[in-house]
């Protein structure tokens, strides 16, 4: 064998060069510009911290500690008047085109101020980005545009995304538990639709939104095999809004249950039934999986920047405490056990930062957009501005084969090493980041003492919206599995995950 | 049925409760259980809901806020280990509650230390009412860590106190409070300070992170008078005597709410499936439960064990209480969160009561000072040579 086929051969073996080198691989293949995108992404999340998020957060997170069930309408119109709903539309769809590589560091800049704006901002995406996974480019195309409208006319119009049942929140993010699970919300095939019933819990934004992303499931027997996702708009007979739950933080971001039923689904809003791809080299219960593992390679990384954003946000608050204090005769800053404990928090925002540039890597490069990030379409994309794309585009996206050259490329495009690489940093990095996260609201309130348990003091309310990280977007545990699953697995084949 | 031990020898014999505290501690458990449970959620949405006062008087009428006094003032002059397993069993159930139990003891045990049992018979033997019997207290603050906001200054033939003091707890429940204050003696005193008098500022409730149900205020005094209690100067001697004996007691808090935050999870998981069976059968699920339950078991001997030591005056009994109230509120963070965990998204909501267990440990773990602080007084007194070891 040859040095370098020998190096090649090498390089393979675990753990696979490839696996672990995202940002040196990167180097040569994202595109220069996504540097200068992420720099107008974190100053823009900046300005809106300054001018809006500081003065908000904690008035709102106390308005919904006294009324669980206020809708805070006023800053879902602020954030759309800052155009943030669309700015990760792509520009084939009428929106502003931003690269998918920018949203995690101006996740991680609006989140070092509130994790609830962040995620009312944030979770719009989620619902998006289950949209974009089904490659139905006709419904893709037909949302982006009302969103778009919406920016225009100061009618927010957001996406949410309802994937969790009463009875089932883990399983329905891993097709081999959802083989096993009690999910209930059953879509029956109908003249010229489906019959939806069933509920769905925990959604973010739900009562705010105008879209829901709705997964459901042909036969409650085998919902891994017959997964199924449609498109509701509020208003369609027979879909309703439950509860608003009592969340400990994030609250100003309301969590609803929708509620469908008897809901007729008209099959133009039919995104995609697994069962019913046909063609495409991977089977229905494999389809499910990629669709669940675009949608989390995209959105986990989100996550471990919330994660990342939360410990700068515990961070800075303990830093100034730290200046402002004088602790047994001197200013705690001079402690060197509290200059410690600062560098550890420092530290552990940055390995969170680290952690989810890794991920988004990955998925820029073996993901659900790994198109956008090859040069020239880049460059297209970057460049040309969204009205010359409004000139052709509305027409060739309403095509049926558009829809179907789209799943060609995209679906059978990324291979399985692909995806489980994409999955497995997704999910190291929302472990990571949202365990760092917690940590340092912890280490902030230890060291600030009785005031940072204040709720004007703003620490104790980070340690309440930070929890959620570690819950959704799959538990951490499941998502530590799926680390196993995707870059551990490889190394012993005998292994068999979710079976225990 | 929280694990026990079996019949005890040996080694354990020294955990073993007495006859009368074993009854102490079945009521306890009786009334966390009949008093504490309904209405939880409710009574922790104050300051948005009525102040808990009917859940205080009833602590009260069963003698919660007098377990420490002597019997002539009332009391029922129990040891340590008592309000320690009276705190335990509460904060199992809703450790508001706990957190007003605790810190009319510590006022308490701050007037015993001053040697003002004068001020103790007037402020509890006496008390009419709520009002009157319990005392308010900043009780998440070492007035040594940080200089007092307050200062008493000496005029005419007492003392007038100006300034401010932050996070008062029972202070918009209390008639009187007891206040850290610089003077010019040097250090800080102890006074106490009518609320109702003139000059007194009270804020709106303080909304904090965790026990909701056990109020809090912020004081603003211009020109109060207030009664020195013991001698000017000696408040961080007082404060620090009185730490020592009761850091068991703010352990056996967050003993009690790591209890609760086991007991809620074991049961959730029992129940609730996941991948076609119960999530107790999943062995990682098992090795967090695991974990829940050592830790809540080693602090529980923790607890009795150094309320032990305290009462019978062991050596090193003073830092055997500092060194229980480090580690098991370490552990009680690090459990609820585990807590939440196992009931993933129920967890995060306040129907199912693990959220509002995982704030509370995390605003127990700041009762008597900031943590830093404590651990270098642990071993800033080992180093000055106490013997950490029995």
């Amino acid at each position: 064998m040859s040095k370098k086929g020998e190096s090649s051969q090498l390089l393979r073996e675990f753990p696979d060069f490839t696996d672990t080198m995202h940002s040196l691989v990167a180097m040569e293949r994202i595109p220069a510009g996504v540097v200068e995108e992420c720099r107008e992404a974190v100053a823009m999340a900046r300005r809106f911290n300054r001018t809006v998020a500081r003065s908000y957060a904690l008035e709102l997170d106390r308005r919904m500690q006294e009324d669980p069930t206020f809708l805070p309408w006023e800053l879902v119109e602020e954030a759309n008047r800052w155009g943030f709903f669309t700015m990760w539309i792509p520009k084939l769809f009428g929106g502003k085109g931003w690269s998918l590589s920018s949203i995690s560091p101006f996740v991680e800049e609006l989140a070092s101020e509130c994790l609830a704006i962040t995620n009312l901002i944030g979770v719009h995406y989620f619902g998006y980005s289950i949209l974009v996974a089904t490659w139905n480019i006709r419904l893709i195309d037909m949302i982006s545009r009302e969103v778009v409208e919406g920016e225009r006319e100061g009618r927010p119009c957001l996406v949410s995304g309802a994937v969790t049942e009463p009875e089932a929140g883990t399983d329905a993010e891993e097709v081999e538990l959802l083989a096993r699970a009690r999910v209930r919300c059953h879509a029956r095939r109908v003249e010229g639709g489906y019959v939806v019933n069933g509920r769905k819990i925990f959604i973010s934004n739900g009562h705010l939104s105008t879209w829901h992303i709705l997964i459901a499931y042909e036969d409650l027997e085998r919902p891994d095999e017959t997964m199924i996702a449609f498109a509701v708009k509020n208003g369609m007979p027979g879909f309703s809004f439950g509860r608003m739950e009592k969340k400990m933080g994030q609250k100003g971001c309301p969590a609803s249950e929708l509620v469908f039923e008897d809901c007729f689904i008209p099959d133009e809003n039919l995104l995609v039934a697994a069962s019913q791809l046909t063609g495409m080299k991977r089977g229905a219960r494999e389809l499910g999986m990629q669709l669940i593992d675009f949608v989390v390679s995209a959105t986990r990384p989100g996550v471990g920047a919330m994660g990342a954003g939360v410990a700068r946000g515990a961070f800075e608050l303990a830093l100034r405490f730290a200046r402002e204090t004088e602790v047994a005769g001197k200013p705690l800053i001079n402690h060197e056990w509290a200059q410690c404990l600062l560098a550890e928090m420092y530290k552990n925002a940055a390995l969170a930062r680290l952690s989810y540039m890794e991920a988004n890597y990955s998925n820029s490069m073996y993901g659900m957009a790994k198109l956008l990030s090859f040069k020239p379409l880049y460059y297209y994309n970057r460049l040309i501005p969204t009205s010359m794309f409004d000139r052709w585009m509305p027409a060739a996206n309403s095509r049926q084969a558009t829809t179907a050259v789209f799943r060609k490329l995209v679906m059978d495009g990324q291979s399985d090493a692909e995806a489980r690489r994409a999955s497995g940093w997704a999910s190291l990095a929302k472990v990571a980041g949202t365990d760092l996260g917690v940590r340092n609201c912890q280490l902030a309130l230890e060291l600030m003492g009785q005031a940072g348990l204040r709720h004007d003091r703003r620490a104790e309310k980070c340690l309440r919206d930070a929890k959620l990280l570690q819950i959704y977007e799959g538990t951490n545990q499941l998502n530590r599995l799926n680390v196993f699953k995707c870059l551990v697995a490889p190394a012993a084949p005998e292994a068999r995950a979710f079976e225990d | 049925m929280w694990p026990s031990f079996p019949t005890t020898k040996g080694v354990m014999a020294v955990l073993e409760l007495s006859e009368e505290l074993r009854l102490l501690d079945g009521m306890a458990r009786d009334f966390a259980l009949n008093e504490l449970v309904e209405g939880r959620e409710e009574r922790d949405h104050y300051p948005f809901a009525p102040p808990s006062e009917d859940l205080l008087a009833k602590a009260r009428e069963v003698g919660f806020f007098t377990i420490f006094l002597p019997e002539k003032m009332g009391g029922a002059a129990e040891p340590v280990q008592a309000l320690c397993l009276v705190l335990e069993e509460v904060c199992r159930e809703d450790a508001s509650l706990g957190g007003a139990i605790f810190t009319v003891a510590l006022a308490q045990e701050l007037l015993r230390q001053a040697g003002s049992e004068k001020a103790l018979m007037r402020a509890f033997a006496e008390a009419a009412s709520l009002r009157e019997a319990v005392p308010a207290f900043p009780s998440f603050h070492n007035p040594g860590d940080m200089a007092p906001l307050l200062v008493a200054e000496r005029g005419g033939r007492g003392y007038r106190l100006t300034g401010s003091v932050e996070y008062v707890v029972l202070g918009n429940v209390a008639g009187k409070a007891l206040l850290p204050a610089a003077s010019a003696a040097g250090g800080w005193s102890l006074f106490t300070v009518d609320l109702e008098g003139e000059g007194v500022r009270v804020s709106e409730p303080v909304l904090s992170l965790g026990l909701h149900a056990c109020p809090a205020v912020d004081l603003r005094l211009e020109g109060v008078p207030g009664t020195l209690v013991g001698e000017e100067g000696k408040g961080q001697l007082y404060f620090e005597a009185a730490a020592d004996r009761l850091s068991a007691a703010s352990a056996a808090c967050s003993c009690g709410v790591m209890k609760g935050s086991f007991d809620a999870a074991l049961e959730y998981a029992r129940q609730r499936m996941q991948g076609g069976r119960e999530i107790v059968n999943w062995s990682e699920v098992r090795m967090i439960l695991s974990s829940m339950a050592v830790r809540a078991k080693a602090a529980e001997m923790l607890v009795r064990r150094a309320a032990a030591a305290v009462d019978g005056g062991d050596p090193g009994w003073e830092l055997a209480s500092r060194a229980a109230a480090l580690l098991v509120q370490e552990m009680a963070v690090e459990v609820t969160c585990d807590g939440i965990q196992i009931l993933g998204g129920n967890g995060y909501m306040q129907d199912y009561g693990q959220e509002k267990r995982f704030r509370d440990a995390q605003q127990l773990q700041a009762l008597l000072g900031m943590v830093p602080m404590r651990r270098l007084r642990y071993i800033r007194r080992v180093v000055d040579g106490e013997s950490p070891w029995s």
